[in-house]
């Protein structure tokens, strides 16, 4: 009888490796382990077999029992594997095929260069503030120390709504409001739209924008604005940028600077952009004036402020080399997707 | 302001490279353009001397020179030009010259060897402005007495380097070449060395003699000086005056007229001169213009004055606009034999009122309206008959008239050093801001940590310590500032409130594939007008700007859409098939006179393209509500620049607060545009009213829902949004979700109806919701929309 045995399980075993199919598997199952099937024969079998020998005999076959199962398991899980394998294969994709259009738009060059410079500043304490950009005459100018018919008048030609409004011109009135309306520590941005009777060219535009910062405080120095002023720069344009301070004159500020960063194009070295100089004229700053200080209302013998303005379109053009002031307002679309 | 760096160095030594120098300047706040080398257009020319001249043998025209240029033989050189000769002294191109023409080379000239060229002016490029005539004849003719072998650019003056300072509004001293040594000095920390004035007044009889002056407007005159010059010999100036003029970009006319253009570059002080002869009755006067007066100015021109307007006249008619430009009558010419010499100072504001309500702008009406230092009036008229003297052109009339009833007083300035040191953030010495102060002309002592600065007249900048501390600060150099960051009491950075909710809107309009653009406040009132509003509407009163750069820019916009139509019109004209734009920004509307207009946030879409239609731009403005958590009811209706049947007003319980829709072709069609496009308009200011912050969340659905779906037959003029608002109405509060899933027309259906296909979804918060319930929901709905 455990030669029979032995017969079954080898031929069963053998078979099972020579299955083709998921469905054969199971058929060979059947006729081994079935009801009916080969090993269920021999165990209904054994009641021909003496008792003492019933035992060994049993083990035997749950033995060639647990071997075949085993065997239909593995080549079971053999087969589902291949298959998926094949599945697998033949769902492969072109993944080079393009996909369709971006549906995201953008924002305009100007922005995005004015949101990265806000987040800076915002980032270092100050608050934004607005202002209305139709403005009286006395906080464009008279309160900054620009008296009327003062020559320092010229460097910004004004648009006139009446005698005393005008388009302003910088965004220095929002400064003049804060100082006459709130009390020192200030520390504030101003970032907006100001208008200049330019004709528009490659580097001018009667429309731009500005943003100014004021600082007002005790014990406030030209090097806490130089300070300011290096980590701007560093954070817009990246680090091994810093400033360069030149004497200036501006009515509002005494001691006044032009400053100037260092050329992110050659990082100082001096190249086309930067005429060889290796620094990029972009901003005016100073010490705020005490004479305007004082006729904000301001106490000019306790508190010292500094201020510094810059272009924003300046900024946006350097940051993105962008060669022409103009692109800027003619909203070509094929200018404009190039700013994700 | 152009200065030759040789007129600089006869007051100061510069010992240094312009670019060098330059580059001093900056860094202590004196602006420089740039450094021009004059004579760079040729190198390699000497000057020679023929010594023979024969004719060519093969040519009618040509001469065979032998030309000294003091080496050691001389050189032969076939030259053209007719006025070549034995003798001449001639400007000499040598081998490799190079010329504005090209590089020089020997080489043969009809089988005769030549090497080098004689040049005329025209040839090396020579101004001339400077050497009128000079290239008339043919080769230019030198004195005989230049040096064999010598560069002719030393001989014409050429070769210096031109600074061009740009100064700045506050430094009007410094438009001078005086005022520019004295600053160059104090930078270079070198002596600043001014000739002494000395006039040798060898004229007959005192000014009184000759002239009367009468100043009636002190006030804006507040100082006249005037002398008088007799046997005047007019004619060229010497070439070193020439050279200066020339080289600072001024025309050399005559001595006399030289004599006030060098004045008043080297002084700052703009002067006239007037042929006497030609003053009535030999009297000025300083006035006011009267009623109705007209005055012919030098450049022909007729003016209408006011009475605010200062002139001088004689004793009955303007003659000039004082400070500003003379009159035609009393110009200097050919046969002058009589000057008298005004140096005056007028009053600023004044001055440059009048200049621009005329529209005239000379190199003296923008010195005055900067501002010339009155002090200084009577050292340059001395300096001016000083240079007389020195060039023998006439004869200085002892005596000089001088009305100057309120001489400036002398400013000074107490300044701490301590508060200096403060303020600007470096440690400077006291003593060492008395060393900079003093080599400023700034006259300061220090005693303990005080400065007391006397300020000199010219300087009329400094009324401060803080104009003192800038003074310091930029000749110690900007480079000692360091680099701190305040401390004191920490400040919260944050946004306004407007610019937060914009960033916002900028941020979803960019999600929905949507480029912003930026267009210009101003437009054209034809733009409005374009628009076709009723006649009342408040967008066609716009704020004007009084001095447009031109019609098209005159107006503040009342509305954002016809820039964004032209911003449509220009996409489509450069064939870009598919625009979705938007623009952020700020509208205004008129006020009260005198007040300031008002301002609104606006944000407006424009879209065209193969894909877009009315629910494109629907979509936006529905989205944008929603990311604000803002109602949208849209109803029809609108502006009538839109499609009649295609526009909207989106609405939030009472508030409007945007319209959209396709823009009527007519209005298009004014913009140059022949597709269909679509515009939105959204009240931002209302929108931020409105929005609601998220704020709890309901809780998660614990039951299962329910879906069911209808189909509703109805007449084509049956609004979506009605038919969704009464479902909602009908189907009760376990309606949790409505949409609309399909829409056919059909001719089963017949003309004039469409079939509406619902999707509803049930769902209770407690229970699970049993068929009855909703059989009844259902039932309520077929009956209500029926």
């Amino acid at each position: 009888m455990d030669k029979q045995l032995q017969e079954i399980r080898e031929r069963i075993l053998r078979e099972l490796r020579e299955t083709k199919s998921v469905q054969a598997i199971e058929q060979l199952r059947v006729q081994a382990l079935g009801k009916k099937g080969e090993l269920t024969g021999i165990l209904r079998g054994m009641g021909k077999l003496p008792p003492e020998e019933r035992p060994v005999m049993g083990q035997m076959v749950n033995k060639a029992r647990e071997a075949i199962e085993q065997a239909i398991e593995e080549r079971v899980t053999e087969f589902r594997r291949k298959e998926k394998e094949l599945r697998l294969a033949a769902e492969t994709l072109d993944v080079t095929l393009p996909v369709e259009e971006r549906s995201q738009g953008a924002m305009h060059p100007m922005n995005i260069a004015l949101e990265k410079m806000i987040d800076i500043f915002v980032g270092m304490g100050y608050e934004v503030v607005d202002g209305p950009e139709v403005e009286f005459d006395h906080f464009n100018f008279e309160l900054l120390n620009l008296p009327k018919n003062h020559p320092a008048r010229d460097a910004q030609d004004t648009f006139y709504v009446d005698d005393n409004i005008v388009l302003r011109t910088h965004t220095s009135p929002v400064q003049a409001r804060v100082m006459t309306t709130r009390k020192p520590p200030i520390r504030v941005i101003c970032p907006g739209r100001v208008y200049r009777a330019d004709e528009a060219d490659a580097t001018h535009s009667p429309v731009f924008h500005q943003m100014e910062g004021l600082v007002i405080d005790e014990n406030i120095t030209m090097g806490d604005l130089k300070g300011t002023l290096d980590e701007f720069a560093r954070q817009m344009f990246g680090e091994g940028i810093s400033t360069r301070f030149r004497p200036s004159f501006f009515p509002f500020t005494e001691p006044s600077a032009e400053v100037d960063l260092t050329c992110a194009n050659c990082r100082g070295k001096g190249c086309r952009m930067c005429k060889g100089t290796g620094w990029i004229e972009v901003l005016g700053a100073g010490m705020v004036n005490p004479k305007v200080l004082e006729m904000c209302g301001i106490d000019s013998k306790k508190y010292s402020g500094f201020a510094f303005g810059m272009g924003v379109e300046r900024i946006s053009i350097l940051k993105y080399n962008i060669p022409n002031m103009r692109l800027l307002y003619e909203n070509d679309l094929r200018f404009l997707t190039q700013y994700r | 302001m152009k200065v030759p760096m040789k007129w600089l160095k006869e007051y100061v030594d510069i010992p240094m490279s312009a670019e060098e120098y330059a580059s001093r300047m900056v860094m202590t706040g004196t602006a420089v353009e740039g450094v021009d080398k004059t004579g760079e257009q040729f190198d390699k020319v000497v000057v020679g001397k023929i010594l023979e001249c024969e004719a060519h043998p093969d040519s009618d025209h040509l001469h065979v020179c032998q030309v000294d240029v003091g080496g050691a033989s001389p050189l032969q050189i076939v030259c053209g030009a007719p006025n070549a000769r034995k003798g001449i002294t001639v400007a000499v191109a040598l081998e490799g010259a190079h010329l504005p023409g090209g590089k020089i080379k020997k080489g043969k000239i009809r089988g005769v060897e030549s090497f080098g060229m004689l040049c005329s002016g025209p040839e090396l490029d020579v101004p001339e402005g400077l050497y009128p005539h000079i290239g008339d004849a043919g080769i230019m003719e030198l004195a005989d007495d230049a040096p064999l072998g010598c560069d002719v650019k030393q001989v014409f003056g050429l070769g210096d380097d031109i600074i061009d300072f740009e100064i700045l509004a506050n430094r009007p001293d410094c438009l001078s070449v005086w005022g520019l040594a004295r600053e160059s000095a104090a930078v270079l920390d070198e002596h600043c060395v001014m000739p002494e004035i000395a006039v040798e007044e060898n004229g007959k009889g005192t000014f009184d003699d000759y002239a009367k002056v009468i100043v009636e407007d002190s006030e804006n005159c507040p100082r006249y000086c005037a002398r008088i010059i007799t046997n005047v010999k007019i004619g060229p100036s010497p070439m070193w005056m020439r050279e200066y003029l020339y080289g600072a970009g001024v025309r050399p006319i005559n001595n006399i007229v030289d004599i006030t253009n060098f004045v008043m570059l080297e002084t700052g002080h703009p002067m006239h001169a007037f042929d006497l002869s030609k003053v009535k009755d030999h009297t000025i006067v300083v006035r006011r213009a009267r009623e109705n007066e007209t005055l012919t100015t030098l450049d022909g021109k007729t003016h209408a004055l006011t009475p605010d307007m200062l002139v001088i006249a004689d004793k009955e008619n303007a003659t000039g606009l004082a400070g500003i430009m003379g009159g035609e009558e009393s110009e200097i010419v050919d046969d002058t034999a009589s000057v008298l010499f005004e140096c005056a100072a007028f009053e600023r504001a004044n001055n440059r009122i009048t200049a621009r309500t005329l529209g005239i702008r000379t190199e003296a009406s923008g010195r005055f309206e900067k501002g010339v230092c009155p002090a200084t009036a009577m050292e340059a008229l001395q300096r001016a008959c000083m240079l007389v003297n020195m060039l023998e052109c006439g004869d200085v009339v002892p005596g000089a008239y001088d009305n100057y009833p309120n001489p400036a007083p002398q400013i000074t300035v107490e300044a701490e050093v301590s508060r200096i040191a403060r303020r600007v953030g470096v440690d400077i010495p006291g003593e060492a801001m008395e060393d900079i102060l003093n080599r400023l002309n700034i006259e300061t002592t220090l005693a303990g940590d005080v400065l007391t600065c006397e300020v000199p007249a010219w300087r009329q900048d400094i009324e401060t310590d803080a104009d003192i501390s800038e003074e310091v600060l930029r000749m110690y150099g900007y480079d000692h500032i360091p680099s701190t960051l305040m401390n004191g009491v920490t400040m919260p950075g944050k946004r306004s409130a407007i610019q937060a909710f914009s960033d916002k809107v900028r941020r979803a309009m960019v999600g929905m594939g949507l480029f912003e653009v930026l267009n210009y406040s101003f437009i054209s009132p034809r733009w409005l007008e374009n628009l076709e509003l009723p006649q009342d509407d408040v967008r066609l009163n716009a704020v004007r700007i009084r001095n447009p750069l031109g019609e098209d820019t005159s107006v503040m916009r009342t509305s954002l859409v016809p820039s964004m139509l032209n911003t449509l019109a220009g996409n489509l004209s450069r064939s870009i098939p598919e625009a979705k734009v938007f623009e952020l920004s700020k509208t205004f509307s008129p006020t009260e006179a005198g007040q300031l207009p008002a301002e609104h946030h606006v944000l407006c879409v424009g879209m065209y393209g193969a894909k877009v239609d009315f629910y494109s731009a629907k979509r936006i403005v529905v989205w944008l509500a929603q990311i604000f958590g803002v109602e949208a009811q849209v109803r029809a209706g609108g502006d009538g620049y839109y499609h009649p049947g295609r526009k909207a007003i989106v609405s939030c319980g009472n508030a409007d607060y945007a319209c959209l829709g396709e823009i009527h072709p007519d209005i298009a069609e004014k913009f140059g545009i022949e597709k269909r496009v679509y515009v939105a308009e959204i009240d931002l200011d209302a929108l931020m009213a409105l929005e609601k912050p998220i704020y709890g969340v309901k809780p998660l659905p614990r039951f299962p829902a329910v879906t069911r779906d209808i189909a509703l037959v109805v007449r084509e003029d049956v609004g979506a949004g009605a038919m969704q608002d009464a479902i909602r109405k009908a189907a009760g509060k376990t309606l949790e979700d409505v949409k609309l899933f399909d829409i056919y027309r059909g001719e089963k259906l017949g003309e004039g109806v469409k079939s509406v296909a619902y999707s509803l979804t049930f769902r209770a918060p407690d229970r699970t919701l049993t068929d009855q319930e909703i059989a009844h929901a259902m039932d309520k709905v077929l009956s209500a929309v029926e």
